[in-house]
């Protein structure tokens, strides 16, 4: 027997402990989603009772685990029976004048020593976890609207947060006579613009002979009994999902929430000065409400996720590269280019597009299956706008024709005779709600209709709920209403120049104040902007326009001859607006649908000029013009 | 340069066809394997197949044959267990077939054990390893009991609700320096704190560092119940390990 040499066998050590490293890394991440004990064949190895456990496939085998990988498995483990101790006299009896605790719809009374997540508890309201409430998963992160000195001071697991979010599982009451309201990250919007689906001929990437299917001639996978492909509209504000049968081209589920990057700011370049701090907390956040869609409606069909074979992603630049976990710095600052784009522009890529299997970002899909980034076109001009083009096939129309699409990012482009021209407006997120007091986005209780009738406003809001606030579409005609009035003058003063605010809904205490007025003016002066800028670069007044397309989450909603009456449209003839709704999301699934579309639009995108509104030398000029209340000249000078 | 149908064994070319997809991680596996011979290419497969049984068997035979203990460490244990790496990462595979593969690279590895004491090396520690009374949840620890083992610690593993008798009674057979124990539910945590005070009570502490570990165990309670450290995870029970036992001999020492 030969000896062995002491250093060259620690040598050995050190290598199976390197592997091992790495296999403990990869442990942990995944026990954020899924149960360690549940085995490739998802049977349960555990030695325990848990409620996921079902019958098992042939007798005597394993019992199967029934668990979808929803984030909160460990709660189905058998557990302790005892209530965990309130640290600090969760059992005293409650004092009458106390304050309480609010999601917007259920009051409890508070008491010292809960966290919001208990209250979350018995509000019914969900709030995501997959750490055991241990502060190290940042899942549960909540807005918190009120009461922030009530409870204790940020812990260490929230150092990355700011403002008023917390994590729901750290954040316990300590004064419980300051009232709290607090609401979850992902809301889910109640508006649901459904496009209607155009006829493309199917032609996917990934189809199916016999029992076998190809990715782009690939083998992949058995048949398993359905194809399906995910088209996902990744707004910085609004996410909408539509799953797809890539056999039959039909939308088979169609779903929505607010992004749930929220906590990282709410327009695209605090989300990048956000991930810059903060690397990957964006991204965990948004592939987790991604798999979280994706394992739910799975569940609710009774669908495997590994029938779900390509993924599409339409969102700007800086949406787009964090969901791939790509460095997003460069977007933030001058030229405003994002890595892919700078690597296309010296020649080491062909096109913007991104593909890259769906594993690598952690995506509940097929094993094999694929992710595809539409293209972007440049600089902030992203994959959304890409998948725009695909909808209303812009420069295939005759004549000159126009595609706004409205957002927290606010998109323009401008086509005709073989010349494509784009912008991009950073219009922030006031008409979604953002820094404007009673502004909301289109969720029920939203007053989207708003008219000034017998000295009084008549609105209505959305499910005809009791009002909560106003969306995009009611502040735009409560600012027309305004001027058409004349409550309001064109720089956003109100009549009686001492008066500091109007009352809109008297009952509900809804009100626009001067602020609300002059943050609105600026989102819109954004709109204005891109489109006068881009309108005038192209050589046409907005009466030359043939055809104007408005897209975008809102702007289905939005009357135009208000819009266009305060300036926030250009005054392109009524009869030649069409509002496509929300064309991203369909666009994508056409890419989804069609591999020669797909061809055509990453070589469409290549020949797109794009104009850099703040380098446009008169641009101060046009900004300030842009910030009155008022239309924009029929000719552009 | 190899080339994959330079690999003999069928296993190892359809598992390297099917699961390793980085061109540069492809070369290496395959050139490794392609310098392994058959032999030892069959235990490979056997640990990636998590057959515990055969990695065992083949190690035996190859090391009677005179095969070098290194040999069989590259080519045959280390080479497939690299493989398992990838799969895991790729989720092809998931935490339960890794320790059944873990398990076999130690069956393999008990072989190895009698030529490290003839060549003087000693481990670098005894560990009894064990989930409280009470408590089946065993993950966790038996991460940590993979990653001990292969920082080179004799691990005796002592599985699920584990009394306080059976811990005293494995470190005094073992003369283990070395009890950690896991506890995942708060409610049976405290059993940690009691099995810790039995020690006490038997004028064993002494001699024994403990460690704690589970979920819900923060230093505050390892401090509460006595223990002499925690670790956040299985990398972190490898080192902390370590540093208990440098301790230990410290304390010996003076």
């Amino acid at each position: 027997m030969k000896k062995i040499d002491k250093a060259a066998y620690q040598e050995r050590l050190d290598r199976i402990t390197a592997i091992f490293k790495d296999m403990m890394a990869h442990a942990t991440e995944q026990a954020r989603y899924r149960c360690p004990y549940k085995n490739r064949f998802d049977e349960c190895t555990a030695q325990f009772g848990c409620r996921n456990q079902r019958k098992p496939r042939e007798t005597g085998g394993l019992l199967m685990c029934g668990g979808d990988d929803k984030l909160d498995y460990r709660m189905a483990w058998e557990t302790e029976e005892a209530p965990r101790e309130r640290p600090d006299g969760g059992s005293k009896v409650a004092r009458p004048d106390r304050g309480s605790i609010t999601d917007g719809t259920t009051t409890r009374p508070l008491t010292a020593g809960r966290t919001v997540f208990d209250y979350a508890d018995d509000l019914a309201v969900q709030v995501p976890t997959s750490c055991f409430r241990n502060g190290i998963c940042h899942e549960c992160i909540v807005e918190i609207q009120d009461g922030m000195e009530g409870l204790v001071p940020r812990t260490e697991a929230e150092s990355f947060l700011r403002e008023n979010y917390r994590l729901a599982c750290q954040a316990r009451v300590v004064d419980p006579d300051v009232d709290i309201a607090f609401s979850p990250l992902r809301r889910t919007p109640k508006i649901l613009t459904v496009t209607e689906e155009k006829d493309t001929p199917l032609d996917p990437m990934v189809s199916r002979q016999g029992d076998v299917v190809f990715y782009d001639g690939e083998e992949v996978d058995e048949y398993r009994g359905h194809l399906y492909g995910l088209a996902i509209d990744l707004g910085t504000t609004t996410v909408v999902m539509d799953f797809v049968d890539l056999e039959t081209g039909e939308s088979v589920h169609l779903c929505s929430f607010e992004n749930p990057q929220r906590f990282g700011g709410s327009d695209v370049m605090h989300r990048i000065s956000y991930d810059g701090a903060y690397e990957g907390e964006l991204w965990n956040a948004i592939i987790n409400a991604v798999n979280h869609e994706i394992m739910d409606w799975c569940e609710r069909t009774g669908t495997a996720r590994q029938e779900i074979y390509e993924i599409v992603v339409a969102g700007n630049s800086t949406m787009r590269d964090l969901f791939f976990r790509l460095d997003v710095q460069s977007i933030g600052q001058k030229p405003y280019k994002s890595l892919i784009e700078n690597e296309y522009l010296a020649g080491e890529r062909e096109t913007t597009a991104l593909t890259i299997g769906t594993r690598r970002l952690g995506l509940r899909a097929n094993p094999k299956a694929r992710v595809y980034g539409m293209p972007i076109i440049a600089s902030h001009v992203g994959g959304d706008v890409t998948a725009d083009l695909a909808t209303v096939e812009l420069a295939a129309q005759p004549g000159v024709s126009m595609l706004v699409d409205v957002g927290t990012n606010t998109e323009v482009v401008v086509a005709g005779n073989g010349r494509v021209i784009t912008a991009s407006c950073p219009a922030g997120p006031a008409f979604e709600g953002g820094g404007i007091k009673y502004g909301m986005p289109g969720y029920e209780g939203a007053i989207e209709t708003l008219k000034w009738e017998d000295g009084r406003f008549d609105w209505n809001t959305i499910g005809d709920n009791p009002p909560q606030g106003i969306c995009g579409s009611g502040l735009i005609d409560l600012l027309a209403e305004l001027r058409r009035h004349g409550m309001m003058a064109p720089k956003g003063v109100f009549s009686d120049r001492k008066q500091f605010e109007v009352s809109v809904v008297p009952e509900s205490g809804i009100t626009l104040s001067r602020q609300d007025a002059s943050n609105l003016a600026q989102a819109k002066a954004a709109n204005y902007c891109g489109q006068y800028i881009v309108l005038r670069a192209f050589g046409v007044a907005p009466g030359d326009v043939d055809r104007l397309f408005l897209a975008g989450g809102f702007a289905n909603y939005v009357d135009v001859r208000n819009a266009i009456d305060i300036g926030f449209l250009a005054p392109v003839p009524e009869d030649r607006i069409v509002k496509v709704g929300n064309a991203a999301v369909q666009g994508a699934r056409e890419i989804l649908l069609s591999r020669s579309r797909r061809k055509e639009l990453e070589s469409l995108v290549k020949n797109i000029e794009h104009i850099e509104l703040e380098t446009t030398p008169d641009f101060f000029e046009v900004f300030v013009e842009a910030c009155q209340f008022k239309p924009m000249p029929g000719v552009l000078v | 340069m190899a080339e994959l149908n330079d690999i003999a064994n069928d296993f190892l070319k359809d598992e390297i066809e099917e699961f390793i997809e980085r061109p540069e991680e492809r070369t290496r596996i395959i050139n490794a394997f392609a310098r392994a011979t058959p032999d030892m290419q069959e235990i490979s497969a056997a640990l990636i197949d998590g057959d515990n049984g055969t990695v065992d068997t083949l190690t035996r035979k190859a090391l009677d044959e005179g095969i070098e203990a290194l040999e069989v460490m590259d080519d045959g244990l280390i080479a497939g267990m690299s493989v398992v790496g990838v799969k895991f990462r790729e989720n092809f595979i998931f935490v339960p077939e890794v320790l059944a593969c873990a398990r076999a690279m130690k069956a393999g590895m008990t072989h190895i054990e009698p030529i490290l004491s003839a060549s003087g090396i000693e481990p670098v520690g005894t560990v009894i390893m064990g989930t409280v009374k009470g408590d089946l949840h065993d993950i966790g620890k038996n991460l940590c009991i993979m990653m001990l083992r292969g920082a080179g610690f004799v691990v005796h593993d002592l599985g699920v609700d584990t009394s306080e008798d059976e811990f005293m009674d494995a470190v005094e057979e073992h003369e283990a320096p070395l009890l950690g124990m896991s506890a995942l539910l708060t409610t049976t945590m405290p059993n940690m704190g009691k099995t810790i005070d039995a020690f006490i009570d038997n004028d064993m502490r002494e001699e024994v560092k403990i460690m704690v570990g589970g979920a819900s165990v923060t230093q505050e309670f390892a401090d509460d119940m006595g223990a002499d450290g925690t670790a956040e995870d299985a990398v972190g029970c490898v080192e902390l390990a370590q540093r208990l036992l440098e301790e230990l001999k410290q304390e010996q020492d003076g």
